[in-house]
């Protein structure tokens, strides 16, 4: 399965030109720099305390909204309007048209996450913050997008209409965050696999600082895993 | 070149394309024909590594269609209703689709004014796909799908939504093309195939009906020679003579009014000198010959026959 990198790159760079040219973007930007700083400015002050954990566990409900809009008409719009032909039909792999989507698709959850820094760097002039704490809150921020960018992209590739690939990627992440808060609940053998399976928990075990191997491969495994699905669906075409 | 050899597609249980074999030589134009829901369109995405055949085999070049990647760099595809990023300018688009088939960076700018000025773009570059007319995008597409200079078009409906004059032009395009490259193009418009192709292939229900220049088409599906005659006089003596003269010869009593009887006189072999058999039998039997023409076999007529449907 041969990827080239330069199409790849340039299916990326189309990616963002369209969320540069269309208010889409723009819409999104807005309206979750406003919910991130609505949530940083209610903590700060409630809590008086240079310290972003709380912060962190809203932006994973945030992700939760935002990212299955960003990634909805990844690959529904192509299909709908027909210019998933004119992909399919270029010298590239499938998992090149998956990898740019994807490739974009991070960009732009990075672009948003960068744009965010503005808070901690505020917090570290106004008081005493645990920097290598909030890196490694950041990094499991980043993974935890990138795994939910992939749910997403397969949600998007499932469907020709963007509201159900909305509809669907959202319930899927609604899903992991109803299991992971209803953890208690369960039986200790089954409260060990949630632990195992659930990205919110291993999201929450690197926002104490710590960056464990078993958290970064389970992001891993996700990301490989629902990319891998979503090159199946755009391939599945070809079995029928 | 492309050739096809017992090319079949199944959808389920269902065959959409079914044992189809032509070959379309470097340099020429090829048609392809049929109603909807035939298999043209089918065809064409096997052709183009969209769907592999699920027996048979397609081959772009010598090339395998089921080597995909080699296939597609030499293949031109404008699919159906000419798909395009609306959201993108013209340029923007075009630069997408060049990068996408490898078009060197340093060339790109120069290929897009080259095939902007060919497919009638000029002044239109900067402006966003969304904003154009059908007829624009459908430029838009057939100009991307020339960027990287393909030995091989593969054009689906290149004309729909085109004025007559947008027609004229882009036909007159296809035609220099399809001088220096291997063209299929499907199409509704007969009249647009018969200007266009060298050759067109008819279609239906996946299996090939019929295939060649516009005259072996229609000596193929020709139900022979017609001659429609109006005459004023003993006909039936007329009828007796040239049926006695041709065996095999049909005829059919149109009309008669006020004296004058319509004839249409039917034979499956085109070189018998019929008309001159009949003018001889009205003059022998003192008639009055007032009107006589030999039906022509239309590429309507053909459609008709080899599909039973109307284009």
């Amino acid at each position: 399965m041969s990827i080239s990198r330069f199409q790849m790159i340039s299916l990326c760079r189309k990616e963002w030109r369209v969320v540069m040219d269309t208010p889409l973007g723009y819409v999104m930007a807005i309206a979750f720099l406003s919910m991130c700083g609505f949530f940083f400015e209610s903590n700060l002050f409630l809590l008086g305390q240079a310290d972003m954990r709380a912060w962190f566990s809203i932006l994973s409900l945030l992700l939760m909204f935002f990212i299955p809009a960003m990634a909805m008409r990844m690959l529904a719009d192509e299909k709908r309007s027909g210019t998933f032909e004119l992909l399919a039909t270029m010298p590239i792999t499938t998992m090149t048209i998956v990898l740019g989507k994807y490739l974009a698709l991070c960009l732009q959850i990075l672009a948003l996450l960068v744009l965010t820094l503005l808070y901690p760097l505020t917090l570290s002039w106004l008081g005493n913050l645990d920097v290598g704490q909030v890196l490694a809150s950041y990094l499991a921020a980043v993974l935890l997008a990138s795994s939910y960018a992939a749910v997403c992209l397969y949600a998007s590739a499932v469907t020709r209409y963007e509201v159900v690939a909305y509809v669907f990627g959202f319930i899927m992440l609604l899903l992991s965050f109803l299991f992971f808060k209803a953890m208690p609940t369960f039986s200790h053998a089954v409260q060990d696999w949630l632990v195992l399976l659930s990205p919110l928990s291993h999201y929450q075990s690197m926002l104490r600082g710590l960056i464990r191997l078993s958290d970064v491969m389970f992001f891993i495994a996700m990301n490989g895993l629902f990319l891998t699905l979503t090159w199946f669906e755009l391939e599945r075409r070809r079995w029928r | 070149m492309i050739q096809a050899d017992k090319l079949s597609r199944l959808y389920g249980e269902k065959y959409a394309v079914r044992d189809l074999s032509f070959h379309i030589n470097h340099g020429e134009v090829m048609g392809l024909l049929g109603p909807n829901g035939a298999g043209k369109s089918t065809t064409m995405k096997m052709l183009t590594c969209f769907l592999p055949p699920s027996s048979g085999t397609a081959t772009v070049d010598g090339i395998d269609v089921q080597q995909d990647l080699d296939v597609r760099r030499r293949v031109g595809y404008l699919p159906e209703h000419a798909p395009s990023y609306s959201d993108l300018s013209v340029q923007e688009h075009l630069l997408f689709m060049g990068r996408m088939y490898g078009v060197p960076e340093a060339t790109l700018k120069d290929k897009i004014h080259e095939m902007a000025g060919a497919c009638g773009l000029e002044g239109r570059l900067s402006q966003r796909i969304d904003e154009l007319s059908k007829g624009y995008r459908q430029r838009v597409g057939l100009a991307a799908s020339m960027l990287h200079n393909p030995d091989c078009l593969i054009l689906d409906e290149p004309t729909t939504g085109l004025d007559p004059n947008q027609m004229v032009e882009i036909r007159q395009l296809i035609r220099r093309l399809g001088e220096k490259k291997t063209v299929l193009l499907s199409s509704h418009i007969l009249s647009e195939v018969d200007a266009v192709c060298d050759r067109m292939m008819i279609i239906d229900s996946g299996e090939l009906r019929g295939m060649g220049t516009r005259d072996e088409l229609i000596a193929l599906s020709s139900v022979g020679l017609v001659l429609d005659v109006c005459m004023r006089g003993d006909a039936d003596a007329v009828v007796v003579q040239i049926c006695r003269q041709y065996k095999g010869c049909e005829v059919d009593r149109l009309g008669l009014e006020e004296g004058v009887v319509k004839l249409a006189f039917r034979h499956s072999d085109m070189t018998i000198p019929l008309a001159e058999a009949v003018f001889a039998a009205v003059v022998a039997v003192g008639g009055v010959l007032l009107e006589m023409h030999a039906q022509e076999t239309s590429l309507e007529d053909v459609f008709h026959r080899l599909t039973g449907s109307d284009a």
